[in-house]
């Protein structure tokens, strides 16, 4: 395989079982927090507070796992000064287990939103629209971490574009809702509550694309990020 | 040419196949350049048509594993080889445009132009004046005592030797500790004023403190020389160089830009080399 | 764990064994020292008669008459007899004897160079002329020896016992220092042979060894260990080299003789034909060392001083071979040594022969050290089995006056790099 990164080929069998033992955690942070996606919008979807307050709770796992791994990378650049894709490995889990903390929270607003909402005896099952950027965003996720590990940069690529559709998505619920509250002031501040869920999927899918571009920094050595169009990133 | 080295030869274009990355510079920033470069011990191959250019001011850095002929190569730039007689080159090797190994090139004025620093430091067993002023009085540089003088001054100076040493220059060279020992030999060596220093492993045999300081000399030094220094040590070929090149069995495998090198190497070899992987 | 038992136990075994090996050691030295000892015993004690000498008072007339001269000086004095005077003031101790033959015995109680000594003293003052003078003068050899063994050893008959009784009483027999060892050349009687000549001609003969064979091995050794190129032909000078240190000596003195003296004309029996062959003689060692020392020269100063834009020449003679000096000055010794104790090669070429004069350049015929020792065990006289043992002793303290002394410049010479 090109993209293999032989990971396991070190003379150190000690550095092949850190990096190993650390890429396997970070497919596992990732797991963790696409359920915390998934649940977040299913609480606030059904107006489900336990589930939301779940949620809320299970986010100190993926922060307790966010610091844990950072040590772990740091105490490898301490002792093994790795270099070359090695180095690209750490510094490309340093950055993505920091979105993937980033989306945990992310999900952790969606639970405590649904907590709120339900607290008002309300749900947000008219803004359907919700689903759907959230599931989405989720795929967006998805492919990034699959391309993570498989160190795929293409599928890496495939999950950076298709961001724009959450973003899009975005867009639409914005429009929506604020044609609802032109509709019905008084549902201003549920409206808002809804729209604040929906940015909060948006970041999701923003935090997504993140580790997707370091999945192609690490697999290419090429940074991607910023770059106005993809196109040129393509040409890898 | 015997059989095996044919077989060797081929073995190894399967396995390196041309130089990677960017071993050739622009023409106004060569300092000295190396095109198809071949060295025999006897019936032994150690170097393989190796090419590459060393930039003005630069430090190019040389890694491999041990008996990949970095060595053999840096010797061959400063005909250090000349001195065993069973070794032979073939190929170009230019300084300034000028085949080193043309008829009308004498080494001995060639390795005043290109000096070398070693291994183990090797002060001669005299004052540590006398080690400074030995190229200087070889070569004749000096007028005077004075000017003899100021040459072994700016020299300890330039190797950041001399507030060490300043009050016992009459002392023996051999007396300093080992890194003191090493920048000794640098200042003998840039007393010379070279245009090109080679370094064989210049730090491999200090301490983590001594080592720094040379690297911050090898650093300094570039601003007037042009340093190509072979290295044991990966984290030192990447502070103190702005090129590296990586040899393998003899063939130069891949040159490029020292952080271009360490984050993200082209070739699986240079790869498998900086990372401590089999290969 | 067992394991450690089973170390104590094997510990036990291999300390005890060595324990052992050390003792062996030991004893070796003990032996060793044993022997040695007893040796310089032996020879200190046989060599202690020679460093004294008997002497005669006699009262000897310088009567121009009786000598037959009227003047002193350098021309005339060979003219004087001498013999006469001497014979005639030793009978003169005892004036009541007249039989020829005890007469006889009588003068040989005096050394016979006492006329030659007595000539030269009145030759010192001229004044004495005319005169008769107290004088002490060697004794016989035989005497000599006889008093030194307390009587046991030594020809001497009785009635010569009874004089000798007598003119001890008298004080008129003294023993003194025999400065004569050290300040004449060889003799045939004991009581006037010196080693002076024999010492003279073992520096001369080893001051053109070493001038030669240091020269010439350490040029060899420079050429061979760092410009020769390797190939058949210097492996084949290295192995003749190598084979050459295993020649019996009396081989380069049948060569010294057919080339130096034969071939080239070199005058026989002088230092210069002894220090050519010697030269032959050391020179593999001396080569085979300076080779050593030469490679064991830290190859990275030569690098050093070759990458400073130094000469192949220049990096040796100064860098190479300061350091290589302690080494060469060691084999030098080592050969100097060798050479200085080697007597076959030098029978060849006629340093053997009896030389009385003390040779005062390389062109004098001259003999060495132990040729000398060679020729006085050989001698019949009882007086040379103590010079012979003398001999022994300052041929080793020669020895060891040279090594001192290599040694003192090796040290200065030496330096840490």
């Amino acid at each position: 395989m090109e993209n293999d990164l032989h990971i396991d080929q070190h003379i150190s069998q000690r550095f092949n079982e850190e990096l190993e033992d650390l890429r396997s955690k970070v497919l596992e942070m990732g797991g963790l927090v696409e359920q915390q996606v998934m649940d977040g919008t299913d609480a606030l979807v059904n107006g489900d507070a336990e589930l939301g307050a779940k949620v809320v709770e299970r986010d100190t796992q993926v922060n307790a796992m966010e610091v844990a791994m950072d040590e772990s990378c740091v105490e490898i650049i301490a002792r093994r000064q790795p270099t070359a894709s090695d180095l690209r490995l750490i510094v490309s889990i340093i950055k993505t287990i920091t979105d993937l903390e980033r989306i945990g929270d992310q999900a952790e607003k969606l639970g405590a939103f649904a907590v709120q909402l339900s607290d008002k005896g309300v749900s947000a099952d008219k803004y359907s629209n919700l689903e759907n950027i959230s599931s989405k965003a989720l795929a967006v996720l998805r492919k990034a971490l699959d391309a993570f590990a498989r160190m795929d940069h293409e599928a890496a690529l495939e999950a950076a574009k298709m961001d724009e559709k959450v973003d899009q998505e975005y867009e639409a619920i914005l429009r929506q809702v604020m044609t609802y509250m032109m509709e019905d002031p008084r549902e201003i501040k549920k409206a808002m509550r809804v729209l604040w869920a929906a940015r909060a999927l948006e970041r999701i899918g923003d935090h997504a694309k993140n580790i997707s571009e370091y999945v192609v920094y690490l697999v290419k050595g090429k940074d991607i990020r910023h770059l106005d169009s993809l196109p040129e990133a393509k040409s890898l | 040419m015997s059989n095996n080295t044919d077989q060797q030869n081929t073995d190894l274009d399967q396995l390196v196949g041309e130089t990677t990355g960017t071993p050739f510079l622009p023409d106004e920033k060569v300092k000295m350049s190396a095109r198809n470069v071949d060295v025999f011990y006897a019936d032994k191959q150690a170097i393989f048509d190796n090419s590459l250019d060393i930039g003005k001011n630069e430090v190019l850095a040389m890694i491999g594993p041990s008996g990949c002929g970095k060595s053999t190569f840096l010797r061959t730039l400063n005909r250090m080889n000349d001195t065993i007689p069973i070794c032979r080159i073939t190929g170009e090797i230019k300084l300034d445009d000028e085949n080193i190994y043309g008829k009308d090139i004498d080494p001995v004025l060639l390795r005043a132009r290109v000096g070398m620093v070693f291994q183990k430091p090797n002060p001669f067993p005299k004052s540590i004046y006398d080690n400074v002023a030995y190229g200087p009085r070889l070569h004749g540089l000096a007028r005077n005592k004075a000017d003899l003088d100021e040459i072994v001054v700016t020299s300890l100076k330039r190797a950041g030797l001399f507030d060490e040493v300043k009050d016992r220059l009459d002392a023996s060279g051999t007396g300093l500790s080992g890194g003191q020992q090493q920048r000794l030999c640098i200042a003998r060596t840039i007393a010379v004023s070279p245009e090109v220093i080679l370094m064989d492993e210049p730090a491999s045999a200090l301490d983590p403190i001594a080592t720094a300081i040379i690297e911050e000399l090898i650093d300094e030094l570039r601003q007037n020389f042009t340093i190509a220094i072979v290295t044991h040590s990966m984290q030192q070929a990447a502070r103190v160089s702005q090129r590296t090149a990586y040899f393998h069995l003899g063939k130069l495998v891949e040159v490029g830009e020292t952080n271009q090198i360490f984050t993200n190497p082209a070739h699986q070899l240079t790869e498998n080399y900086i990372t401590g992987r089999f290969g | 764990m067992n394991n450690t038992e089973q170390i104590k136990r094997s510990l036990k075994k291999r300390y005890a064994k060595e324990r052992r090996f050390r003792l062996y050691g030991l004893t070796a030295i003990v032996v060793s020292f044993l022997f040695l000892f007893t040796l310089l015993a032996d020879i200190t004690l046989k060599a202690i008669p020679a460093f004294t000498q008997a002497w005669v008072q006699l009262d000897v007339s310088f009567e121009s008459d009786t000598l037959g001269l009227d003047n002193v000086n350098e021309q005339t004095i060979n003219e004087g007899k001498f013999r006469k005077a001497v014979k005639s003031s030793t009978y003169n101790l005892f004036p009541d004897v007249s039989k020829r033959k005890q007469k006889k015995e009588l003068s040989a109680l005096v050394s016979g160079g006492a006329q030659y000594q007595i000539r030269d003293q009145l030759l010192d003052n001229p004044e004495w002329l005319g005169t008769t003078q107290t004088v002490w003068v060697k004794a016989d050899d035989q005497l000599d020896v006889w008093l030194e063994s307390d009587g046991e050893l030594g020809k001497i008959s009785e009635q010569q016992e009874q004089w000798i009784a007598a003119l001890q009483e008298q004080d008129r027999i003294k023993r003194s220092f025999n400065t004569t060892l050290f300040t004449a050349g060889d003799s045939r009687e004991p009581e006037q042979a010196g080693i002076l000549g024999a010492l003279v001609g073992s520096l001369l003969t080893l001051a053109v060894t070493l001038v030669l064979s240091i020269t010439v091995g350490v040029a060899t050794a420079i050429y061979l260990e760092i410009f020769a190129p390797q190939n058949r032909f210097t492996d084949f000078i290295e192995i003749n080299i190598n084979n050459l240190a295993a020649v019996p000596s009396i081989i380069f003195g049948l060569l010294g003789l057919a080339i130096f003296i034969s071939l080239f004309g070199v005058p026989r029996s002088t230092p210069l034909v002894g220090g050519l062959v010697l030269s032959l003689m050391t020179l593999p060692t001396i080569i085979v060392s300076s080779r050593a020392a030469l490679k064991s020269v830290p190859p990275s100063l030569m690098e050093a001083a070759l990458g400073l834009g130094a000469s192949k020449m220049q990096a040796v003679f100064q860098h190479a071979l300061p350091l290589a000096m302690p080494g060469i000055l060691t084999g030098a010794i080592i050969g100097m040594a060798q050479a200085l104790g080697e007597t076959a090669p030098l029978l060849m070429i006629g340093m053997v022969a009896f030389i009385v004069d003390v040779p005062s350049g390389v062109l004098d015929a001259a003999t060495v050290l132990p040729v000398q020792i060679y020729l006085w065990a050989d001698s019949p006289e009882r007086a040379f089995t103590a010079m012979t043992a003398a001999g022994i002793l300052i041929l080793l303290v020669f020895l060891v006056a040279m090594n001192s002394l290599a040694i003192v410049l090796r040290k200065r010479f030496e330096r840490r790099w």
